[in-house]
């Protein structure tokens, strides 16, 4: 559902992402991790077509979206790190205006906001301001909206941050549901146990180049060939072995 | 940790002011020359404020009897607009400062005691309230103590006084403020202070206008003018800052003894008592305000209402037009800082429409036809330089205020085109009608031809178009989205600049259709048919015109679409 081909971001001398190959197939939940300004937001940037590469190819679902931006994001939600929303717009009328964008039929839009609002704990603030909303109920909001259109890939940028545990929870379930039912999700995030408990394939992003990917068994035994043992060892350890010798290589 | 660890003395008062300091000098080290250009407007604005002011000086010293009256109470009149507009714009900014800005959450939760958070948040307001009426103020003592032959202890009191004179309003507004915190709820409490400034303006506006102040220009109405100035009594009560400080500032320009350091030490101590009277309020309920002020509003009772309306007025426009004009006009509604701006445009048009009804063009003179047909020219001009300033107001913010929710545009399965198409229909419609409207019904007062009001009808499409597709081009190209306010990004560099390209255009259009124009509509002019080589020459200058607008256009298109591109990026 998700591929990037060779993918790579250079702003001048600095290369951000360096010829990134990456797939994610429907129904898997992908972690994206890497060290602050490895280049995970950059790379979701250009994902989701906010950012152009430098050179290589981003396709969802098949489509390019360099040259069939429509036909790749109608197939998209994203929920960015910092979801910064229309301030001056109630819950329930930014969830018509995101569904009137991607098209979801009148009709629907306003049952599919009140189940999505209530699944995000957000029913009671529907007619409220967003001004007025917390850094976690916004997130909520924000997933709500990316959800909106029932993508069938969804792209999420440290979507934990600032949630509550209940909060957490409820996303860790959701997305495991999602999945279940064919959803691609590419999920960037620092927590390394969300990451352990929810990611069928996890890659690791270090000074933009994607150092390891796959599942964590074939972390564990690729930090184990390097650092001669990392067999039963967690996400943690294992992230922290790779990055340190991705580090000592650059 | 043990009870005997020493507490470390609270961060020096220059530690807390220099954020705001380092920020407006990064500012002018990242752009020198959008600051060159500033200081250059800003020098313009001074020496054209001085001259003004020296010459107005000079002409009541020409009135032997009442010239150093005029003079006193014009003083005593700016002294006291000046007080009247430091302590609303102080209210205003406080609000900012101390209550809705983010970086106090910072201070508060640092060992910093309120007392010193309080000096560095007065000091910050009153520099941000008072730079304006300093840069009005001072060419214009300076302008007194020239023309007056003041010695050089004029212009040092002149500063001294001025200290306390800016404190006083300072700590009234920050107390105000302070006070109105505790009660209402900030948020409300700013889009009130947000309506009332810009009433205030529009009004001050309208009255000045409507004091139809062209008639000083004649003697006979200059003796009204003086008996306005005379009879300025009532705000010179012994009791004021202002008369204190006039007292002071004129004390070193007459011969007349007005005892300055009497008055000095009033208008100091005044100031030295409400600023400590401030701090101690405000130390003591500093925390109580900000936690009232972070309280927001709950439940919002007419959204369902403005809601079904839009919906019903988006009915006929296409996608997305039609959800980007719903959730465009929902927020413009809600959001005080740019509905408010509609009193300023009122305020403009009936200026504009009440200037036509009073111009004296029939006055039976032998020009008077032409005249008029000059004027009627000249108001395609003026009629699409409202509407560019309109578009300051409205075209050049849209895309800055979609500025961090950008993402959830962009993400969207809509070709950015449409997006620019849904911005510019969004502008040009209200726009072109204002201009048709204002083409219309002022020529109906000038006694414009039918045929001549079409072709400037036509015309002005043109050029609103060309305007509001700049106004995307220069909104895409400096964008700021540091603010939400529509006001603070109209009046920055980039509104600036486009205004500027805005006069540029409209004075080329104005310029290539004044032959034709006056060649076939005018009176002395259009006597003799056109030949065959004028038919041409004419059909060329409309085409040139069109070539212009339509050109400018498209630029304004692709740039716009350029910028967009990489926006938010």
């Amino acid at each position: 559902m998700i591929q990037c081909i060779a993918l790579r971001k250079q702003y001048g001398e600095l290369v951000a992402v360096q010829d990134l190959d990456l797939e994610v197939a429907a129904g898997e939940v992908f972690g994206f991790l890497g060290p602050n300004g490895a280049g995970k937001t950059t790379t979701i940037r250009m994902m989701v077509g906010l950012l152009e590469p430098t050179s290589g190819q981003v396709l969802l679902g098949g489509h390019d979206i360099a040259s069939a931006p429509e036909a790749a994001k109608a197939l998209l939600g994203y929920v960015p790190d910092q979801p910064f929303l229309y301030d001056k717009l109630t819950a329930n009328e930014l969830l018509r205006f995101i569904g009137g964008l991607y098209r979801v039929a009148r009709g629907e839009i306003a049952p599919r906001s009140e189940d999505l609002l209530e699944e995000f704990g957000l029913i009671e603030h529907a007619e409220e301001l967003i001004e007025t909303f917390s850094h976690g109920m916004k997130q909520r909001l924000a997933l709500a909206a990316a959800l909106i259109h029932r993508p069938r890939i969804l792209i999420l940028d440290e979507p934990m941050v600032g949630m509550d545990p209940q909060g957490a929870l409820a996303l860790r379930q959701l997305l495991g549901g999602l999945a279940a039912s064919g959803v691609a999700i590419f999920l960037s995030t620092h927590s390394l146990p969300v990451a352990e408990e929810l990611c069928d394939r996890i890659g690791i992003l270090d000074h933009g180049r994607l150092i390891a990917q796959g599942t964590l068994a074939e972390l564990r035994a690729h930090a184990g060939e390097i650092l001669g043992s990392a067999r039963g060892s967690s996400l943690e350890s294992v992230f922290l072995s790779l990055t340190r010798t991705a580090g000592r290589r650059t | 940790m043990s009870g005997t660890d020493a507490v470390p003395p609270p961060a020096p008062l220059a530690v807390l002011l220099a954020p705001r300091a380092l920020a407006s000098r990064n500012a002018l080290r990242r752009r020198p020359f959008r600051a060159s250009i500033l200081a250059l407007l800003t020098a313009a604005f001074w020496v054209g404020c001085f001259f003004l002011f020296a010459h107005t000086l000079r002409f009541f010293q020409t009135i032997t009897t009442l010239g150093p009256l005029l003079a006193e109470r014009l003083l005593l009149v700016l002294l006291v607009s000046f007080f009247a507009i430091l302590l609303i714009s102080n209210v205003v900014t406080a609000l900012t400062t101390y209550y809705l800005s983010a970086d106090v959450r910072f201070l508060l939760v640092a060992p910093v005691p309120r007392r010193r958070i309080h000096e560095a948040r007065f000091i910050e307001t009153l520099i941000a309230s008072s730079w304006m009426v300093l840069l009005f103020g001072m060419p214009v003592f300076l302008a007194y103590g020239i023309v007056f032959h003041a010695r050089p202890l004029y212009y040092l009191a002149a500063l001294a006084a001025l200290v306390p004179f800016l404190v006083i309003p300072a700590a009234l507004g920050v107390m105000l403020t302070t006070a109105l915190v505790l009660v209402f709820p900030a948020r409300r409490m700013r889009d009130v202070l947000i309506v009332l400034s810009v009433a205030l303006l529009a009004g001050g506006y309208l009255a000045l206008r409507l004091a139809r102040p062209e008639r000083l220009a004649s003697p006979s109405e200059l003796a009204g003018f003086t008996a306005f100035l005379v009879a300025f009594e009532a705000p010179a009560s012994p009791y004021l800052p202002t008369t204190w400080a006039a007292d002071i500032l004129l004390s070193f320009l007459g011969d007349e003894p007005r005892e300055p350091l009497f008055h000095f030490a009033l208008l100091a101590s005044t100031a030295g008592v409400l600023a400590i009277a401030c701090g101690a309020f405000v130390e003591r309920v500093l925390l109580t305000a900000w936690s009232r002020a972070q309280e927001g509003r709950t439940k919002l009772r007419r959204g369902r209402l403005l809601g079904r309306w839009l919906d019903a007025v988006a009915r006929p426009l296409p996608h997305p037009t039609g959800l980007l004009f719903v959730k465009d006009a929902t927020i413009f509604f809600r959001d005080a800082s740019q509905w408010s701006q509609l009193l300023l445009l009122l305020a403009l048009v009936v200026v504009y429409v009440y200037n036509f009804s009073v111009l004296p063009l029939d006055d039976g003179s032998p020009i008077a036809g032409t005249l008029r047909e000059v004027v009627a020219l000249a108001n395609l001009g003026l009629a699409a330089f409202v509407t560019a300033s309109v578009a300051v107001r409205f075209v050049f913010p849209a895309i800055s205020l979609e500025g961090r929710s950008w993402w959830a545009l962009r993400t969207a399965p809509i070709p950015l085109t449409s997006i620019w198409w849904a911005k510019f229909w969004i502008g040009f419609l209200p726009l072109a009608m204002l201009g048709e409207a204002l083409i219309v019904i002022t020529g109906r007062m000038l006694g414009v031809a039918p045929g001549l009001t079409l072709v400037f009808m036509a015309t002005l499409v043109l050029v609103v178009a060309a305007i509001v597709s700049l106004g995307l081009a220069f909104g895409a190209a400096y964008p700021r989205t540091d603010t939400q306010n529509a006001a603070q990004i109209a009046t920055g560099f980039g509104g600036l600049v486009y205004m500027v390209a805005c006069l540029a255009l409209v004075f080329a259009a104005i310029a290539l259709e004044a032959w034709p124009v006056s060649r076939i509509f005018w009176s002395r002019f259009a006597v003799a048919p056109l030949g065959p080589g004028e038919s041409l020459a004419v059909a060329m200058s409309f085409a040139a015109v069109a070539a212009v607008t339509v050109g400018t256009w498209e630029i304004g298109r692709r740039l716009a679409l350029k910028r967009l591109a990489h926006f938010g990026a």
